[in-house]
């Protein structure tokens, strides 16, 4: 019965302390609002980079151009080697026809060249490979695995040596990206446990003549901070239901901007947070139920040492 | 809750001493004994542990030296999670009152019953009680800033005696105010002594000291330098 009674009662004074304190209540549920905001918004700017690196990345392939007099049991020698490796993610062969149909289609509106090429009669171009490797990183290695004695003498010319600075650029702003986001993510987290502590010890700072006459008239420790603690619970709860809340329009009002972007493909936003959406919300309310608590504990234990 | 006390002696202190560091004597070597049902005045000039010595008997400070027992309870080291046990069997009155201003007279006295997790009906019956005790029973939702200092200060007394403490420890109770208030106050105290408490009455005030005409305890740069069973006030003005 004495625990109902002060189960009940802590409840009803940490809905008071919640109610009562609103004005310093607000302040403290805004900072933790703005808290959970920036950690969103710098994963958002992480996936959406991420994004917008794997789409570059996508675009990144090498094309090895072969002498028109290659045999096809050299080109398939050439394939099937490429398709074997590990590092490599596609291999696509197209013919000396299917080159000549894809060059008279992208110069359809130059009659000049068109007119150039009816002049001849072979087919001047050879067939090509287009290489697609796993991971950036993979290329170089892809590049070397070309020098393959079986093939290598057939090869007129490779257009990684125009893409090599490109790749090495990008996978320098991925990783730099990464890193950096991390960082980012760290720093900000640090920051407001930081503020979360103090906006939570200035709420208990001013509760600290209840606190007081509550240890004067023989109440337990307990009962003084559980009080506090759920009344910071409470508005950890609230904040993060405002941050969910901010959060998911940010990204219905961004992401069609931001598809645009991306050629109307993924930019990174909605499906990061919609694939993850449980995890980082449970995550966030962890994090945040068990910072507030925490700080409570250890800012109520201030008035507690009398 | 009240298991830890006995009835034979209250207050007892054996050579005890508090040093607040690096070197500043508050008590030194003061014994002490205070039977049930006394009503002590312990008078002193500023600085002589008057406020040192109540705080020692409700726990807020601990000895440097010697034991201190009360109700045959030794508090000398007293856990940080009985503290609270104790304080119920103390009722504790200060100068500044220490009132919640948001809370009525009812509520303010209905909080120290809350806050020890007592139920509702028990609170519904204990404090009328006490507020007729002390003569508030007609004020009991008004709010504290809508009293007089002395009605203010009779909440107080009200809300120590919800738990019936068998000590009753007043801290300077008439330092802020009048006359007419302070011989108020000082009836409801010996009320409360009549009905069996034991009432510490830490006070600078000589008229209320020679009026009262019961224990005095003369306390001098952390000394006790006289007990008179019948005393006056001792101290020059």
């Amino acid at each position: 019965m004495l625990i109902v009674t002060s189960t009940v009662r802590i409840l009803a004074f940490a809905w008071k302390n919640f109610t009562r304190n609103a004005w310093i209540g607000l302040a403290t549920v805004l900072v933790l609002v703005l808290s959970l905001l920036s950690v969103n918004v710098v994963l958002g700017v992480n996936a959406v980079s991420q994004s917008a690196l794997k789409m570059l990345e996508d675009k990144i392939d090498i094309s090895v151009y072969f002498k028109p007099d290659t045999s096809p049991v050299v080109l398939e020698t050439a394939r099937s080697y490429m398709v074997s490796l590990p590092q490599t993610q596609n291999v696509e062969l197209l013919s000396a026809e299917q080159a000549l149909v894809d060059f008279k289609e992208r110069h359809k509106n130059d009659p000049k060249i068109l007119a150039a090429l009816g002049e001849l009669d072979q087919n001047p171009l050879g067939s090509s490979l287009i290489i697609k490797a796993k991971q950036t990183s993979d290329y170089p290695f892809l590049i070397e695995a070309l020098q393959n004695p079986q093939f290598s003498s057939s090869i007129e010319s490779k257009t990684y040596d125009d893409n090599a600075a490109a790749i090495m650029r990008v996978q320098s702003i991925g990783q730099s990206v990464r890193y950096f986001g991390l960082i980012l993510i760290a720093i900000f987290t640090i920051f407001s446990i930081i503020i979360v502590y103090n906006s939570i010890r200035i709420a208990i700072y001013t509760q600290r003549e209840e606190m007081g006459i509550m240890r004067l008239v023989g109440a337990s420790n307990a009962f003084v901070r559980l009080p506090l603690i759920l009344s910071g619970i409470f508005q950890a709860i609230i904040s993060l239901a405002i941050a969910t809340g901010l959060v998911t329009l940010i990204i219905a009002l961004l992401d069609p901007k931001l598809k645009t972007l991306f050629d109307g493909g993924d930019s990174g936003l909605l499906s990061f947070f919609s694939a993850n959406a449980w995890q980082l919300l449970g995550i966030q309310a962890a994090a945040i139920i068990f910072l507030v608590a925490l700080a409570s504990w250890a800012a109520a234990g201030k008035y507690l040492k009398k | 809750m009240n298991g830890r006390f006995d009835q034979t002696s209250m207050i007892v202190l054996k050579h005890v001493s508090k040093v607040y560091p690096p070197d500043v004597h508050g008590l030194r070597d003061i014994s002490l004994h205070i039977k049930p049902g006394e009503f002590v005045s312990i008078v002193g000039a500023s600085g002589a542990g008057k406020t040192t010595l109540a705080k020692l008997l409700i726990a807020e400070e601990r000895p440097s030296r010697g034991t201190l027992e009360i109700g045959g309870w030794d508090i000398t080291r007293i856990k940080s999670r009985d503290i609270p046990l104790l304080r119920r069997q103390i009722g504790v009155v200060f100068q500044d009152f220490k009132l919640l201003q948001k809370k009525t007279v009812w509520e303010n006295v209905a909080f120290a019953l809350e806050v020890s997790g007592e139920t509702r009906r028990r609170i519904k019956e204990v404090v009328p009680h006490v507020l007729k005790i002390v003569g508030l029973e007609q004020k009991a939702y008004r709010f504290p800033q809508q009293l007089s200092g002395g009605e203010q200060q009779r909440v107080v007394i009200a809300r120590a005696l919800v738990h019936r403490p068998k000590i009753l420890l007043a801290d300077e109770p008439t330092g802020n105010l009048d006359t007419m208030n302070t011989r108020e106050i000082i009836d409801v105290l010996k009320k409360i002594n009549s009905f069996g408490s034991t009432v510490v009455l830490v006070t600078h005030n000589r008229e209320v000291v020679n009026a009262l005409k019961q224990r005095v305890i003369t306390l001098s740069e952390g000394r006790v330098i006289s007990d008179q069973a019948e005393g006056k006030y001792l101290l020059p003005s």
